[in-house]
């Protein structure tokens, strides 16, 4: 008996050796993942997620040329628009995309000219609050006082000449007031509509102002420039294209968006089924004008648990997987994976930590006293440049590269990230620990008050992040080791709590991150360095008014010029303005790591692609 | 039941009234890059996040009298929707599981007493012992490492991707969402089968903490029937020790055991949370996790009145089984 039990557990073991050395699923491709899908709406989606389903579905206009985030190549349009060739015209401001024909959308609707348009006009009229419009908005909409807009919002709310946008309707409704507040918004959609010009196959945009990033802000990867058929949203509920109907659909909430579960692209996967929360399907599009995909199946999972993505890697039933980086030993080494190595593939993300110039004192418990007298900080503690470069050289860089991102990273030397133009590995230097001169700062800040009466406040990290973690916990222990009355607490808070604070501006110093809307230097210089900046504008009076002197006028210059070395030579200049007055702290820009089987071919890494191209995959 | 419910509700929406604002706009905002240029305050005018909790809630309750339960944050999808797909999952789930509680803890509680401090009876007390010791995440993430990871057998989820394929074909037609049910009523005898065997762990899980509950319920009420008079006199009469244990004993001390069982079957309910995360199975308890992850306090509400629901109609049938199992508590 025990025999007969040991020879049928040998014959199970072998045979579950045996199923893990096949190919599982040899026409379906899964990805194991964490991102929950917000939505399938091109112009509601503003995360990697939902970027990745609609990838798969959808078609830009020009697309990234394999792993390059530098070159395009022609998608939906035949040609990618260059000065060189005329399809840019007009010092930048004119770009002309020849429409591909015979493209079909998945319902079987020919691709038009019309389409093109309505997806751009559709993005911006949409608008939601926190989404991703404001990337079309500021190419495509005219400044306001010099500045660009944001929102379709700024100008219905200057033509109608009231205070805020819901002063146009008749509250609780979306009905005008009166008339002319009618006329104002029919006017802001007139804007929107001479911004296009449909010439035969030809779509023309005409940009009020230069806006060198544009290409980028269309590419394949941004779903906000994303193609959808117009018959079929309009029949689908979505805005019918008019402009006496555009503030309808303005801004919904989530459940009343017509294409938030639904798709029709002209992609090469067809959405098959979307179980919200657990996992995405699509089929191969055999009509696909660049050619049939190889799998005929590709699968999205959604698994929190990191050991159950692990155990279905090993068994063969996910093809590749999400593996946060201090796990990423657990992966390597083992027969028939793949761990591609990070450090050729920097991702566009830089993590850092703020220093608020400005900090609210009141009912603030993260200041303590809020004095300068070893139980506190004042406020402006962070505005005090001593200060800023006292935490700059306590960091222990080196340390938390290797310890926290097992050397999967490196040290930014400022906002623009390693492969992006204006990024000099060399100048500005990287800050490195070095704790005599932060002991030498600490003395100098406050004519030596400082160093004689201490400190004590509060670094705060998103709870269940644990590089953040670390980072503050490094800070904690330099800090104290450099003067016993150096006392930096760290509080772990839930995102809720976290984001209420981080908006009333009561945290001394904290921790967040930037991943890039699009690959130009732009998109990291404006948020952290410039006074509106989403960074900037939140890191006190201080800074704003500092900023608004010295970092603004370059910033605003970078867009005014196409040239790349002239905008190279600025975004350097800036980050050399934020080393000299130690504006942030650097942690990391983590490179990316790709876990797959081995019999998984094709893949390739886009730092603007999010997720997988399942396109490029066989097995 | 509309009153326990009510309560329960307003609860949870008065503990959401110590939120601000800022606090509520969290479900919605993920990223500091959705907060450019006053996003925020568009947000909370936008989903009336600044509105007082009583105005919310009188909100909250029309929709749900209307059938509306909200909308999951955390699903992207109405509440109701959530809950009819996820609901029939968990269901089965219990059902699964509270069939081996039922049958090997009684059994087992019976075998222990009737070998009172034998080996057999304190082989089954250290087994109980480790019932209650053993965590459910433990236990179910060893079991999964073990049936899944090394011998390959019992995957995670609740069907294979081939099974998933068949089950959400638009031929395969979902009668009650209890997809063992459903399968066998489609004549897809594979997929009931792949369903089974996606099953069997996360019953393991669930079951296992209950099994040792009942036993020891199930032993201590057969413990007492052993000593009562009745069964020294079916013993005098000559009755087979079979006979004693089965016919007479073991009637009486099932009335309470029963009625734990039907306890056991509520409270599994809410004991899903863990082992459906741990084998990432669609039922009611993972997306609870993953709405109180993702403060989606919609779908948070959601589960929590599907869970009083359950609870209160659960107590009102075991009331009304104890009643029709023990005839004392109707003159009672």
């Amino acid at each position: 008996m025990k025999k007969a039990l040991a020879i049928l557990m040998a014959v199970l073991l072998v045979g579950a050796f045996i199923g893990m050395a096949q190919v599982s699923n040899p026409n379906t491709m899964i990805e194991e993942t964490i991102g929950t899908i917000a939505t399938l709406d091109p112009a509601w989606g503003y995360d990697t997620a939902s970027g990745e389903a609609m990838w798969q579905v959808y078609d830009n206009l020009i697309q990234y040329d394999g792993p390059s985030i530098k070159k395009f190549l022609p998608m939906l349009s035949t040609n990618v628009p260059s000065a060189k060739d005329g399809t840019i015209l007009d010092n930048g401001k004119t770009y002309i995309f020849h429409i591909r024909q015979g493209v079909y959308f998945h319902n079987g609707d020919i691709l038009t000219p019309e389409d093109v348009v309505y997806s751009f006009e559709r993005t911006l009229i949409f608008d939601r609050a926190g989404g991703p419009s404001w990337m079309l908005a500021e190419p495509m909409l005219p400044m306001i006082n010099g500045a660009y807009v944001d929102s379709i919002e700024q100008w219905a709310t200057k033509l109608a000449g009231v205070k805020s946008y819901s002063d146009l309707f008749i509250k609780g409704t979306r009905t005008p007031k009166n008339a002319k507040y009618k006329q104002a918004l029919i006017d802001t959609f007139k804007l929107v509509s001479k911004v296009f010009e449909i010439k035969g196959n030809d779509v023309i945009i005409h940009l009020p102002h230069p806006y060198p990033p544009l290409l980028f802000i269309l590419a394949h990867g941004a779903n906000w420039g994303a193609i959808i058929d117009k018959k079929w949203a309009v029949a689908n509920g979505a805005w019918p294209g008019t402009a006496d109907t555009w503030w309808k659909y303005h801004n919904p909430t989530r459940e009343k968006d017509p294409l938030y579960s639904i798709m029709n692209g002209t992609g090469p996967f067809v959405l098959e089924r979307w179980t919200k929360g657990r996992e995405i399907v699509f089929k191969r599009f055999d009509e696909y004008w660049a050619g049939p995909a190889k799998i005929e199946y590709a699968v999205i999972k959604r698994i929190n648990e990191f050991t159950t993505r692990k155990l279905d890697l090993v068994r063969g039933n996910a093809d590749m997987i999400y593996v946060p980086i201090q796990y990423i030993n657990q992966v390597k080494g083992i027969k028939g994976i793949d761990v591609t190595p990070g450090k050729g593939f920097p991702t566009l993300t830089i993590i850092n930590m703020f220093f608020n110039w400005t900090i609210a004192s009141k009912g603030n418990p993260y200041i303590g006293s809020g004095k300068l007298d070893g139980n506190g900080i004042p406020p402006d503690f962070f505005a005090n440049l001593d200060v800023r470069k006292a935490f700059e050289y306590l960091f222990p860089y080196k340390a938390f590269i290797d310890q926290v991102n097992l050397g999967h990273a490196i040290t930014p030397n400022g906002a623009i990230p390693k492969g992006m133009l204006g990024y000099n590995p060399k100048v500005p230097p990287t800050y490195h620990q070095d704790l005599a001169k932060a002991a030498e700062y600490f003395k100098k800040a406050y004519n030596g008050e400082l160093w004689k009466k201490g400190f004590k406040f509060t670094i705060v990290y998103n709870s269940g992040n644990t590089q953040r973690q670390t980072a503050c916990e490094m800070v904690r222990a330099f800090a104290r080791k450099i003067n016993p009355k150096f006392i930096v607490n760290v509080k772990s808070e839930l995102w809720a709590s976290f984001l209420d604070d981080y908006l009333a501006g009561k945290l001394p110093m904290f921790s967040l991150g930037w991943l890039a809307d699009y690959p130009d230097p732009y998109d990291f210089a404006q948020p952290y360095y410039s006074s509106t900046g989403a960074y900037g504008s939140t890191l006190g009076a201080a800074y704003v008014k500092w900023a608004k002197v010295h970092m603004d006028p370059l910033v605003n210059a970078s867009m005014k010029t196409t040239d790349p070395q002239k905008r190279a030579a600025i975004y350097e200049k800036l980050n050399v303005l934020a080393y000299d007055n130690a504006l942030f702290l650097w942690l990391d820009q983590p490179y990316a790591v790709h876990v797959q089987r081995s019999w998984v071919k094709g893949w390739y890494y886009n730092a603007m692609r999010p997720g997988v191209d399942f396109y490029s995959l066989s097995k | 039941m509309p009153v326990t419910l009510l309560g329960l509700t307003f609860l949870i929406f008065f503990f959401t009234s110590f939120l601000s604002p800022y606090q509520l706009v969290s479900a919605y905002v993920t990223s500091p890059r959705e907060l450019q240029a006053g996003n925020v305050d568009k947000i909370i005018e936008k989903y009336g996040l600044n509105q007082n909790f009583i105005f919310r809630y009188g909100r909250w309750i029309d929709g749900l009298v209307h059938g509306n339960f909200g909308w999951s944050l955390s699903l992207n999808e109405p509440v109701s929707k959530v809950l009819e797909q996820r609901f029939p999952a968990t269901i089965e789930l219990t059902i699964y599981a509270i069939i081996p509680v039922i049958f090997i803890g009684i059994w087992l509680g019976v075998v222990a007493a009737s070998h009172h401090n034998g080996v057999i009876d304190q082989v089954l007390r250290v087994v109980a012992l480790l019932g209650y010791s053993v965590p459910a995440f433990v236990l179910g993430l060893l079991l999964l490492f073990i049936l899944y990871g090394v011998l390959g057998w019992l995957p995670p989820g609740r069907m294979d991707q081939w099974a998933q394929m068949i089950y959400y074909a638009k031929s395969f037609h979902h009668y009650t969402g209890i997809a063992t049910l459903d399968a066998l009523l489609n004549g897809r005898i594979w997929v009931f089968l792949d369903i089974l065997k996606h099953l069997i762990d996360p019953v393991l899980t669930l079951s296992f903490l209950s099994i040792a509950g009942l036993l020891r319920i199930t032993r201590s009420s057969m413990l007492e029937s052993l000593g009562q008079d009745y069964i020294r006199t079916a013993r005098a009469k000559g009755l087979s020790e079979r006979v004693v244990v089965n016919k007479h004993a073991k009637r009486n001390a099932l009335i309470p055991a029963t009625t734990v069982a039907g306890l056991m079957f509520i409270g599994m309910l809410g004991g899903v949370i863990i082992t459906e995360t741990i084998f990432n199975y669609p039922g009611i308890g993972s997306f609870a996790a993953q709405a109180a992850e993702q403060f989606d306090y919609a779908g948070v509400l959601g589960v929590a009145v599907v869970f009083g629901i359950v609870t209160v109609i659960g107590n009102l049938i075991v009331d009304i089984s104890y009643a029709i199992i023990d005839p004392r508590v109707r003159v009672g």
